[in-house]
């Protein structure tokens, strides 16, 4: 099934003109989602939807790739491309700031991760999806014991190092951008089929995945020389350096898994639509960082 | 106001269907997100420079940052802006003082 990348309403596979009619009617009721979508992919200036319908397949063509390397290829032109996103600008060098708001907005988004991960584990009959998933559910959130904490308790310790008191920062509630992201997360994993699921998630930890500069990142998440020396605290090192170490395969054996499943057109299409809108919703979700961080430097 | 833009205000894009009054003037916007963020816009720079009103006002760049130049009388005013996903103002840099 084709669906709307804006607002995931349903179309027939590969229906790309009753797509442009649904984008442009509700562009033309100035409905930002789908104005956004469309001036941001497609184009600024208002046509008929015939027109729109090349660009369309383009947007969804996979080319000679797999869906794993369509998938790889627009992250990386949205947020590392010639103008990459302004948080992971601030990331190459982070300040004090910079990593307080990383720790009050990312303690929300790894709590929702934990739903979103249940809900493809739940729903799915295949056991290397489920068997995924749990390693993925105990290196972000439970962890392995003492010896090899989760991303979660190394977030805290992060902001802890950071001069942060813990139980604050767990009260804190979310910027809007923070909460209305999670909250289309959970409806996304209550709602979608598993597989788009997998992609809408997983490829989010593109982010950290230091291998995108090989396949053209204009740079990393952050410069790895923070990982050495003074410039953040040992705590943050950790932090980082979890991410740094952990997402390339996660990412990589999602997509993988999210390749195999979506081979049928249909729920490739419906695949590359959730993750289209996961990531304007990480796109928004990671200027709420950028947002706290300015409210503690205040 | 004189603006460089004939679509919305403050993306220039043609979708959309959003009229208001800003600074006396009927506008196009093409979403409410743009009208708010026009809006606040205009506000910082009358209250960064004092001036009661802009006479033109010159917008390049995109969502990651946009680069502005106001205008009134022989004054100009430059800076640099950027909005969270709600339309307000999250980072806002002079680019130049205030021109007398």
């Amino acid at each position: 099934m084709t669906k709307c990348p804006a607002c995931l309403a349903s179309f027939a596979t590969a229906d790309y003109v009753t797509l442009a009619g649904h984008l442009t009617e509700r562009a033309g009721e100035s409905d930002p989602r789908h104005v956004r979508w469309l001036n941001q992919n497609l184009t600024r200036k208002k046509t008929e939807p015939e027109a729109l319908v090349p660009g369309l397949r383009r947007v969804y063509d996979i080319g000679t790739g797999s869906v794993k390397t369509w998938i790889q290829g627009k992250f990386i032109a949205k947020f590392f491309g010639t103008q990459p996103h302004p948080f992971v600008v601030a990331l190459q060098h982070p300040t004090r700031a910079t990593l307080r708001g990383y720790v009050v907005e990312h303690q929300h988004f790894l709590r929702q991760w934990v739903r979103s991960c249940a809900f493809v584990m739940a729903r799915t009959d295949q056991p290397k999806v489920i068997l995924y998933e749990l390693d993925n559910l105990n290196t972000e959130f439970g962890g392995y014991g003492p010896g090899r904490v989760s991303h979660y308790e190394l977030l805290l310790r992060m902001g802890e190092s950071l001069g942060m008191d813990r139980s604050r920062v767990l009260a804190t509630p979310p910027l809007p951008s923070t909460r209305d992201a999670i909250a289309e997360w959970n409806e996304i994993a209550r709602r979608e089929p598993w597989v788009s699921v997998l992609a809408a998630m997983h490829s989010l930890e593109l982010i950290a995945n230091r291998d995108l500069v090989h396949q053209g990142a204009s740079l990393r998440y952050f410069d790895p020389a923070i990982l050495e020396g003074s410039e953040i605290t040992d705590a943050a090192k950790n932090f980082l350096r979890e991410g740094y170490e952990a997402d390339v395969g996660h990412s990589d054996e999602a997509l993988d898994l999210v390749t195999e499943f979506s081979a049928e057109a249909g729920t490739r299409e419906d695949v590359q639509s959730t993750f289209l809108r996961s990531i304007d919703l990480f796109d928004d979700y990671l200027l709420a960082r950028l947002e706290r961080a300015d409210r503690l430097e205040a | 106001m004189k603006r460089n833009y004939a679509g919305c205000a403050i993306c220039d894009s043609t979708w959309g269907d959003v009229w208001a009054e800003v600074e006396g003037e009927r506008m196009f916007f093409c979403c409410d997100l743009c009208l708010v963020q026009f809006r606040g816009l205009c506000e910082r720079i009358k209250r960064e420079t004092g001036w009661a009103t802009i006479e033109s006002l010159e917008i390049t760049g995109d969502r990651r940052g946009r680069t502005c130049r106001a205008s009134t009388g022989s004054r100009t005013f430059d800076c640099r802006v950027a909005f969270n996903p709600q339309g307000e103002i999250r980072r806002f840099e002079k680019a130049a003082p205030a021109r007398q």
